[in-house]
């Protein structure tokens, strides 16, 4: 009883010290190298020479980027610079209501294709090795195919970490985004946006005994400051959502999760079909296993629909975790280094 | 740390509560009832604010001080212009790229006119040559006569 009395103490002399409001994510030196609208393209200074081809990062348009350079030691971006890959990172962001208007395809077809001839003309200025690859992580994954299936020689080889494709498999949220229930019109015609904090409540519910679930393993982990770091910074960047723009979150709900249009087919993206059968190049599909948001198989259907061969991982973690482990970046490593 | 028999206690109820929890969330978040509830709280959730934000825009028009909405007009007319500038900007980059390729075909066929012209001037030096040759020869030949003895006489 006394011990668990001393961790309550220890915890609430942790949360005392403001850990959350004063983590320090997305600490890796980066310049920005391009900026249109809200978002920028961040180029990260390399640690080492350059042995690979440069990276373009796609990272979702719901939350903030710095989910994939949290803490020193839990950083995908810090990982792959360490191993010699140029990284450059598309941050979309806090899109506001002025951005309500823009279509999906601003984002996905015109927003990322300057971003990758801009990346191409700073590679080509660093003398980086020839090439460009991509990565995309949940949602921006799913834009990052949607490019690449209208613009399928952008790059040599993409990755897809907890992406979904298959949006009927991906669990309560497929359920949820029925179209007979969903009430997405009355969301956007009211708001404009989706916005930010709505989104945070949501994804709450999705899992509700995941509230509870991260005081308990604070609660577990009362005398290990490693672990209280990382979860502050974890924290600090759930709370951290960004409203989804109005006019894209309309198609991108009705067209994947009403549709599910990139299995199914039928999308059209500034007159030009969604097919990503029209991507030859090589790609890779990493899923989490305890991922409650895009699980493997929505993720894995890459698959039955991509044009090129693909190769899929699976790794221990849920869909944040795998973001923080150290698995995720050594496949990503391994797989851009073969 | 070792965990004491009370931690571990603790842990253990908070596992069960845990596991009985989420099957009675499943239950719940997945029933048709509380999809049917969900779509009409987000729905009056959604209006609600939307009455709001009209109601605080309506407040500063009568104060004569920019809204919310006006804001937004405004950011959207800059994000527009942002957009065309940035379209000007591929269009500039597609011509200089092209600038660069014209630059490098017209270096490239000098080079290559360069090359052809010392080509030809040693074509032509070889000629030349051959020419001086041909013509040595040829002087050769036609004094030859008056240096050789001709044949079938005989000196007396």
């Amino acid at each position: 009883m006394l011990e668990v009395l001393h961790r309550n103490a220890a915890v609430a002399s942790f949360l005392k010290s403001d850990p959350i409001g004063s983590a320090r994510t997305g600490a890796t030196p980066n310049t920005v190298i391009h900026r249109q609208g809200k978002s920028a393209v961040r180029w990260f200074h390399p640690s080492v020479p350059a042995t690979a081809a440069p990276v373009v990062i796609v990272m979702p348009l719901i939350n903030t980027w710095t989910v994939w350079d949290l803490l020193p030691g839990r950083s995908v971006v810090e990982r792959l610079l360490e191993a010699g890959v140029p990284v450059y990172l598309v941050d979309w962001g806090r899109p506001g209501k002025e951005d309500a208007a823009r279509p999906l395809s601003d984002y996905a077809d015109v927003l990322l294709g300057r971003v990758f001839d801009r990346v191409r003309r700073h590679a080509a200025s660093q003398a980086y090795p020839q090439g460009l690859d991509a990565i995309g992580y949940c949602v921006g994954g799913t834009f990052l195919a949607v490019h690449l299936a209208l613009h399928p020689e952008q790059v040599g080889r993409a990755a897809f970490v907890c992406t979904p494709i298959d949006f009927h498999q991906s669990g309560r949220l497929a359920t949820w985004a029925s179209p007979s229930d969903f009430p997405l019109d009355a969301i956007v015609d009211n708001l404009g946006n989706y916005p930010a904090d709505m989104m945070r409540s949501s994804f709450r519910w999705l899992r509700p005994s995941g509230v509870t679930r991260k005081w308990v393993s604070l609660w577990e982990h009362a005398e290990d400051p490693a672990f209280q770091q990382l979860w502050a910074a974890l924290e600090q960047w759930n709370d951290d959502n960004v409203d989804f723009p109005g006019e894209t979150y309309r198609e991108y709900v009705r067209r994947c999760y009403f549709d599910n249009a990139l299995v199914a087919g039928g999308w059209q993206v500034g007159n030009r079909p969604v097919s990503l059968a029209n991507v030859k190049v090589p790609a890779l599909s990493v899923a989490a296993a305890q991922d409650h948001i895009v699980p493997p198989p929505a993720a894995h259907a890459l698959a039955s629909c991509w044009g090129g061969p693909v190769e899929t991982v699976t790794i221990n973690g849920g869909h944040v975790g795998v973001s923080v482990g150290r698995k995720l970046p050594a496949t990503l490593i391994a797989w851009l280094r073969a | 740390m070792a965990r004491s028999d009370g931690s571990q206690m603790a842990t253990e109820m908070y596992e069960a509560w845990e596991k009985s929890m989420t099957t009675w969330w499943d239950q719940v978040l997945e029933s048709p009832a509380f999809l049917k509830s969900m779509g009409s709280g987000v729905t009056q959730q959604v209006q609600g604010r939307r009455a709001y934000e009209d109601a605080v825009d309506t407040t500063l028009e009568k104060f004569h001080l920019p809204t919310r909405a006006d804001l937004t007009r405004v950011a959207r007319i800059t994000s527009l212009l942002e957009d065309r500038l940035l379209s000007l900007e591929d269009r500039l980059l597609a011509l200089e790229d092209r600038l660069v390729a014209s630059e490098k075909a017209t270096l490239q066929a000098r080079i290559d006119a360069g090359e052809a012209r010392l080509a030809a001037e040693d074509r032509l030096a070889a000629i030349e040559d051959r020419l001086i040759a041909i013509a040595e020869k040829l002087g050769s030949t036609l004094e030859e006569p008056t240096a050789r003895p001709r044949r079938g006489r005989k000196e007396g």
